[in-house]
C-alpha cells in the first residue's frame, strides 16, 4: 500500500529546475532513503511531499487522495510529518510545551498538561527514548532536540515521518541511536523517509533507496543488503553520475613558504581537530558534503571566528565568502562601493572619499574581473548572479599579492554560468602562479579537480584524507560520504 | 521592605495603589502585545484614547461600568489598528506606534472639542461610587483597595499570568513571540494570534485609560503624560513578565505618590523623582545587554520578527 | 532604475493623498467644507508674506530634526531621541548664551553657541549610542527613555537656577548670540518669527545630503545600514559606525535649538520646540533622504502646523496631528508594499542606479 505518492511534481527556483516531474510512491511500513548531491533536489522533493513547498505542476497524494490544500497543516492532518534540517523549536519553552504547540489537549478550556504528558510518555515509549517534559529546549543538546522533533511529529499523529539530513549534525554514536529509534517507528507500523548524503547509512539501515540527480529521479529500488561493498560503490556511482574523464594532472607547482598552517584546530561542534597546510603558490581544494565545518573553516581563516583550541597560523587572508548575498555584497549599494568594501579608508583624504581614486580603482577591478556591465555606479542587486560573484572574486583577488598571501575561495562559482566560472577559475590560477596560496572550498568536484594541486576531503570537522586531483569521483565520493575519517 | 513600610503611611500607600492602576493595566497590555512579538510603543496613545472614550461613554450613558467598557473597546480598536498595520501591512512597529501616539494626541483634542466644545477638558463625571468616606489615611486606603478599577487591574494581572501560562491561546502567543518560524511550522497561525494579542493588549491599556480619567473624574487633554512610556519601561524592567511588571508599576506609582507628597518642595526635586523610572529602565537595558544578574530577563526572541 | 523611482514616488503620492483624505474627513466631520478649509489653510500660510514667514519659522526646527533622523535612518537606526537631544541642547545654549558678556560680538558668539548646541545634542545621543555599540541595547527603547529624562531635566535645570527668579524661563541670552529675524532684511515678513537659523538648517542639509555621503564615515555608515554582515566580513567596525551615526544625528538634532532659542525666543522655557523631534521622523520618512524631499516635507509639516492655527476658529488645530499621522502611516505602508514587491524579484532585469 502506497501511503505517500508524488505525481509528476515539478518545482522551479528562478531558472533552476529543482524538481523535474518526479513520480514516486512510498510504501507504508518501511524505511526509505532519498539520496543525491547538494542541489540534486531531494530536499525539495520531500518538502513538496509534506506540503511545505507548493508544486509548479503535478500533485501529491496521501493514501491515494490528493493533498489539498497544499499546506503543511493539511499534510499534518493527513498524517505526514517532517523534521526539517533546521529545527523549528521554541528555545525558551519546555519540551512539553513544544510538543503540545499546535495540537494542545484541552480540559475545561485550559491546557491539559497531564494528558499531554501522558501522550508524550506513550510516544517516547514507542521511540524507546527518554525526554524530560519539564526541561527547556535551550538546555538540550542536539541529539535531544532531534528526539524531541521526532517525538513531536509522532505525537501529532504522523504515520509518515520525513527527516531531512537527520545525521548531518550528529556524531556517529548519535546517528546509530537515531536509526535504532527509526527502526522502532517502522516496527510500530509507521513509514519513515530519510533524506541523506551518507551512503553507508543507507546501506546499513534503509530498505529502499531513491537517487536524485539534477532534479530527476535516476534510481529507485530496494537496497541490496547482501554485498555492502558493492552496493556502496553502485550507489556512489549513481549519485555522482558518469565519471568525468581523468584530466591530465597539472605539473606540480613549486611549493613556497607556508601561508596557512592549522594544527588540531577545534571550534565548537564544527571543527574537531582539523589539520591543514597551504603553501605559497599552490591551490588546495577542500571537498566535502556541506555542513561538515567548511563554513566555520572559512570564517576562522577570515578572522571572524576564534578557535577553541589548536594552532592557527595564518598569513593575511583575502576571502571570498560562501553566501554572496549575505556576506559578500551590499546589494543595494553601487558596484564601486562593493569592489572596495572595507578599503574606503585608503581611498579617502582627510575623511573625505576621493571619488576619482575610488572610481579608478573600481574600474580597474571591474575590467580585470570582466564584470558585465562595466558600470561601477550600478547597484550590485542589478547584476546577474554570475557578475555579482565576479565582483566578489575581483575584490578578493585585488587584495592578494603584497597584502594577502592567502586567498580563500568558498564556492567561488556557485550559481554562476559556465563562461563566468571559467573566467573565475582562470583568475584564481593566475593568482596562484603569482605566488598566492589558494584554498578553494567547494562541493563541486569538477571544479576542485580543475583547480587543485591536491584535494583535502573534509568530513565532520576534520580533514579525513588528502588525495591527488586525479582521483575518481567514485573514490572521492566514498571518502566524502564515508564513515568517520577513513584516514 | 520594612524600611519602605516605615516611610509609607497609609495615605501614601493609598495614593500609590490609586496611581498604579493605569500603569498596571497598560503594562499588562504591553506584556500581552510584546510577548506575542509585536513591539508596542503605542501604549501612550492607547491610554489617552481609552481615557477619553471612558469619560465620553460614562457621560453619555450615566453608567460608570459602560464607561469603563467604552475605554477598553477604544483601546482594543487602537490595538487592532496597530496590529493590522504591523502584522498585515508589514510596516515598522515603531513607525506605527509613533503615528498612533500622534493621532491619539491630536484626535482626542478633536473629539473633545467636537463633543464638549473645549480644548482642555471634559465635563466632570462621577465615576464609581463606593466604600468608606472620610479623609483619614485608613479610609483612603480602604477606598483605594476597594476601588473597582484597582480590583480590575489586579484581576487583569492575574488573568494575563494565567492566560499566558495555562491556556492554548497563551501558549501559542508565547510561541509566536519567541519564534514565529517555529510557531508557524507547528501549524500556528502567527498573524492571527498576534492580531488577537495586540488587540487584547490594547483593550487592557484602554482599561488603564479609563482608570486614569475616572481618578480625575474628567478627561484632560494630554493627561496620559508619559504614563504609557512608564508602563513600557515597567515591562522592560520586569523582563516581559506580567507579575513582575505589576510590581514594577507599583514601584513607579510609589514614585508618583512620593512626587505628590513633595508639595512645597522645589520643582527640581519633583523632576528628579519623575525621571527615576526612565533612568531605572536605562540601567535595566544596560544590565539586560550585559546578561548580568538574573533579575533581568531577555526580551522575547522573536520580538519584531515576521515568520517568513 | 525607473521602476524603483516610480515605486518611491508612488508611496509619496499615496501618503499625500491619504493625508488629504484624512483632512477632508476631519473637516467634514466638523460640518465644514473641505475645499473652503483648504482655501483657508493655504490662505493663512502661503497667502501672505507673514504666513509664508511663519511656515518657514515652523519648518526650521522640523527640518533640523528631519535631517537628524535621516542621518540615523541611512545607517539603519531609528533616532526617536531627536526630541530630547534638542531639549538638552536648548538648555545648554540657554545657559551658555546667558553667561556670555553683553558685548560679545556675534561673530564669536554665534559659532560658539552652535558648537555648544551640536556638542550637547551629540553627548546626549552618545548615551543610547554607546548602549547600542557596546551592549547592543536597542536604540528605540533607550532614546524613548532619554527623551523622558531630558524632559525631566528641564525642570531640574530651571529649578536649580537656570530660570530667572520667579519665572519658568531662563535669562535672555547675550544679544550677540541671537540669530536675527528675516524681517530685518525683508520688511514684508514683519511680525513673522522666521529667522536666519533657516540658513543654518539649509547649510546643514547640504552637508548631510551632499557632503556626508561622500565622506568615508558617512559612506561606511550607509553600507553598514544596508548590510552589516557583509561589512563585518570585510572588517568594517559595525558597532563603531552605528554609534557614530547616532551621535552625528544627535548633533544635528541639537542644532535645532538654534531655531528656537537663538532665533525665536532668545531664552529657553519648558516646552519650547516640543514635538519637532517627532515631526522630524515624519519629515525623514517622507523626504526619502533627498535634499529637495527633506525641504518639501519640512515645508509641508510647517504648513500644516501654521495652517492649523489659521483654521483654529473652525476646526481644532490639533487635527493636523491626525493628518500627519495618516501621512506617516500611508507612506510606510507604501514602502512596505514596495519592499515586498522588490523581495519577490531577486534579480531585477534592468540595473539600478544607486542613491547613497
Amino acid at each position: 500500500m502506497d501511503v505517500l505518492a508524488t505525481r509528476a511534481v515539478t518545482r522551479r527556483y528562478g531558472a533552476t529546475l529543482a524538481v523535474d516531474a518526479v513520480s514516486t510512491c512510498f510504501e507504508s511500513g518501511r524505511l526509505h532513503a532519498v539520496i543525491g548531491e547538494n542541489g540534486a533536489g531531494k530536499s525539495t522533493l520531500l518538502k513538496l511531499a509534506c506540503g511545505l513547498v507548493a508544486p509548479d505542476a503535478g500533485s501529491v497524494a496521501i493514501d491515494g487522495q490528493p493533498l489539498s490544500p497544499h499546506t503543511p497543516r493539511a499534510a499534518i492532518a493527513r498524517g505526514i510529518g517532517m523534521v526539517q534540517q533546521h529545527f523549528a523549536l521554541v528555545e525558551a519553552m519546555t519540551v512539553l510545551e513544544n510538543v503540545m504547540l499546535g495540537a494542545e489537549p484541552l480540559r475545561g478550556g485550559l491546557l491539559d498538561e497531564a494528558e499531554a504528558r501522558r501522550r508524550l510518555a506513550e510516544v517516547t515509549r514507542e521511540l524507546g527514548v527518554t525526554l524530560d517534559p519539564a526541561a527547556r529546549v535551550r538546555e538540550l543538546g542536539i541529539g535531544d532536540r532531534q528526539r524531541l522533533e521526532i517525538a513531536r511529529v509522532v505525537y501529532k499523529g504522523a504515520r509518515v515521518v520525513v527527516l531531512d539530513e537527520p545525521t548531518a549534525v550528529l556524531v556517529p554514536r548519535e546517528a546509530d541511536a537515531l536509526y535504532e529509534m527509526l527502526a522502532r517507528l517502522v516496527a510500530a507500523g509507521r513509514t519513515v523517509i530519510v533524506v541523506t548524503h551518507k551512503l553507508d547509512e543507507v546501506v546499513a539501515h534503509a530498505q529502499t533507496v531513491r537517487v536524485m540527480r539534477h532534479g530527476q529521479l535516476v534510481l529507485s529500488r530496494d537496497v541490496d543488503h547482501d554485498d555492502a561493498e558493492r552496493e556502496l560503490r553502485a550507489l556512489a556511482a549513481a549519485v555522482m553520475g558518469e565519471d568525468a574523464p581523468a584530466q591530465p594532472a597539472a605539473p606540480p607547482r613549486a611549493c613556497g613558504t607556508v601561508v596557512l598552517d592549522l594544527d588540531d584546530v577545534r571550534l565548537g561542534r564544527a571543527l574537531r581537530g582539523l589539520t591543514l597546510k597551504v603553501h605559497a603558490g599552490e591551490i588546495v581544494g577542500v571537498a566535502g558534503v556541506e555542513g561538515n565545518g567548511q563554513r566555520e573553516l572559512t570564517r576562522l581563516i577570515a578572522g571572524l571566528e576564534h578557535a577553541d583550541s589548536g594552532r592557527v597560523d595564518v598569513a593575511a587572508a583575502s576571502v571570498v565568502h560562501e553566501d554572496r548575498h549575505q556576506e559578500g555584497l551590499v546589494l543595494d549599494a553601487p558596484v564601486a562601493d562593493n569592489l572596495v568594501l572595507g578599503e574606503h579608508a585608503a581611498l579617502s583624504r582627510f575623511g573625505v572619499l576621493d571619488a576619482s581614486a575610488l572610481r579608478a580603482t573600481a574600474h580597474a577591478r571591474l575590467t580585470l574581473g570582466a564584470v558585465e556591465p562595466g558600470d561601477p555606479s550600478l547597484l550590485a542587486r542589478g547584476l546577474s548572479g554570475g557578475n555579482q560573484q565576479k565582483v566578489v572574486v575581483a575584490r578578493a583577488l585585488a587584495r592578494t599579492g603584497d597584502r594577502a598571501k592567502l586567498l580563500v575561495a568558498a564556492h567561488p562559482t556557485r550559481g554562476v554560468d559556465i563562461g563566468a566560472a571559467r573566467l573565475i577559475h582562470e583568475r584564481i590560477r593566475a593568482a596562484a602562479s603569482r605566488g598566492v596560496g589558494v584554498l578553494v572550498i567547494s562541493s563541486d568536484l569538477h571544479e576542485l579537480r580543475a583547480l587543485s594541486d591536491r584535494i583535502a576531503v573534509m568530513v565532520r570537522g576534520r580533514i579525513a584524507q588528502q588525495v591527488d586531483p586525479g582521483a575518481t569521483n567514485e573514490r572521492l565520493g566514498e571518502l566524502m560520504l564515508g564513515e568517520e575519517g577513513a584516514a | 521592605m520594612s524600611a519602605l513600610a516605615a516611610i509609607f503611611s497609609a495615605s501614601m500607600l493609598a495614593q500609590t495603589l490609586g496611581a498604579s492602576v493605569p500603569y498596571i493595566c497598560a503594562a499588562q497590555g504591553g506584556v500581552v502585545s510584546e510577548r506575542s512579538g509585536v513591539v508596542n510603543i503605542a501604549l501612550e496613545g492607547t491610554l489617552l484614547s481609552g481615557a477619553l472614550a471612558a469619560v465620553a461613554v460614562a457621560h453619555a450613558t450615566g453608567s460608570a461600568l459602560l464607561g469603563v467598557l467604552g475605554g477598553a473597546v477604544a483601546g482594543g480598536a487602537i490595538g487592532m489598528l496597530h496590529a493590522l498595520l504591523v502584522v498585515k501591512g508589514r510596516i515598522d512597529a515603531i513607525v506605527s506606534g509613533i503615528a498612533l501616539n500622534l493621532a491619539a494626541a491630536g484626535g482626542t483634542r478633536v473629539v473633545l472639542r467636537a463633543l464638549y466644545d473645549s480644548s482642555s477638558n471634559s465635563p466632570s463625571i462621577e465615576g464609581f461610587r463606593f466604600g468608606a468616606t472620610g479623609a483619614g489615611g485608613g479610609a483612603m486606603l480602604v477606598r483605594a483597595v476597594a476601588s473597582p478599577l484597582f480590583i480590575a487591574s489586579v484581576a487583569a494581572s492575574i488573568a494575563v499570568m494565567f492566560v499566558l501560562a495555562r491556556t492554548r491561546f497563551g501558549l501559542r502567543l508565547r510561541a509566536c513571540g519567541e519564534s514565529p518560524f517555529a510557531a508557524a511550522s507547528a501549524g500556528v497561525d502567527v498573524d492571527r494570534t498576534r492580531v488577537a494579542a495586540v488587540c487584547l493588549g490594547g483593550a487592557l491599556a484602554g482599561l488603564g485609560g479609563a482608570a486614569l480619567s475616572f481618578e480625575q473624574h474628567q478627561f484632560q487633554s494630554g493627561m496620559s503624560g508619559g504614563r504609557g512610556f512608564i508602563a513600557l519601561a515597567a515591562v522592560i524592567v520586569a523582563g516581559w513578565r506580567p507579575g513582575r511588571a505589576a510590581l514594577a508599576c507599583v514601584a513607579f506609582a510609589a514614585l508618583d505618590a512620593l512626587e505628590g507628597s513633595l508639595q512645597g518642595e522645589s520643582r527640581a526635586l519633583h523632576d528628579v523623582v519623575a525621571m527615576l523610572p526612565y533612568a531605572a529602565t536605562l540601567f535595566a537595558l544596560a544590565a539586560l545587554s550585559l546578561r548580568k544578574g538574573a533579575w533581568v530577563a531577555a526580551p522575547p526572541a522573536g520580538l519584531g520578527r515576521h515568520p517568513d | 532604475m525607473k521602476r524603483e523611482h516610480e515605486a518611491e514616488a508612488l508611496s509619496v503620492v499615496t501618503g499625500l493623498a491619504a493625508g488629504w483624505l484624512a483632512f477632508a474627513v476631519i473637516v467634514w466631520l466638523h460640518g465644514e467644507s473641505p475645499r473652503e478649509m483648504a482655501g483657508l489653510l493655504v490662505g493663512g500660510t502661503w497667502g501672505t508674506a507673514y504666513g509664508a514667514g511663519q511656515v518657514i519659522f515652523k519648518a526650521t526646527p522640523i527640518l533640523f530634526c528631519g535631517i537628524a533622523v535621516h542621518i540615523g535612518l541611512r545607517a539603519g537606526l531609528f533616532n526617536i531621541g531627536a526630541e530630547g537631544q534638542m531639549t538638552i541642547a536648548s538648555l545648554v545654549i540657554a545657559a551658555v548664551g546667558a553667561s556670555l558678556g553683553a558685548s560679545t560680538p556675534a561673530l564669536l558668539a554665534v559659532p560658539l553657541m552652535l558648537g555648544c548646541a551640536a556638542i550637547a545634542g551629540a553627548l546626549w545621543a552618545a548615551v543610547p549610542a554607546l548602549l547600542r555599540a557596546k551592549l547592543g541595547a536597542h536604540e528605540v527603547i533607550s532614546t524613548i527613555m532619554t527623551n523622558r529624562i531630558a524632559d525631566a531635566l528641564v525642570g531640574v535645570a530651571l529649578g536649580l537656577g537656570l530660570a530667572e527668579k520667579g519665572t519658568v524661563r531662563s535669562a535672555d541670552i547675550a544679544k550677540g548670540a541671537r540669530l536675527p529675524r528675516l524681517e530685518a532684511f525683508l520688511p514684508s515678513l514683519r511680525g513673522s518669527a522666521a529667522n536666519t537659523s533657516v540658513f543654518v538648517a539649509l547649510v546643514v542639509l547640504l552637508l548631510a545630503t551632499v557632503l556626508w555621503p561622500r565622506s568615508r564615515a558617512g559612506r561606511e555608515q550607509w553600507l553598514v545600514g544596508l548590510n552589516p554582515v557583509a561589512c563585518a566580513a570585510e572588517k568594517i567596525s559595525v558597532p563603531r559606525r552605528l554609534a557614530e551615526a547616532l551621535i552625528v544625528s544627535g548633533a544635528v538634532a541639537g542644532l535645532a535649538s538654534a531655531a528656537t532659542v537663538m532665533g525665536y525666543k532668545g531664552y529657553y522655557e519648558g516646552g519650547l520646540g516640543a514635538g519637532a523631534g517627532f515631526t522630524g521622523l515624519a519629515v525623514a520618512l517622507l523626504g526619502r533622504g533627498r535634499t529637495s524631499g527633506l525641504i518639501l516635507a519640512a515645508l509641508l509639516f510647517g504648513t500644516l502646523d501654521q495652517g492649523g492655527l489659521a483654521l483654529n476658529a473652525h476646526i481644532p488645530r490639533e487635527s493636523m496631528q491626525v493628518v500627519q499621522a495618516v501621512v506617516i502611516v500611508a507612506v510606510a505602508l507604501g514602502d512596505a508594499r514596495v519592499r515586498a514587491f522588490m523581495a519577490r524579484m531577486p534579480r531585477p532585469a534592468a540595473a539600478a542606479k544607486a542613491q547613497p
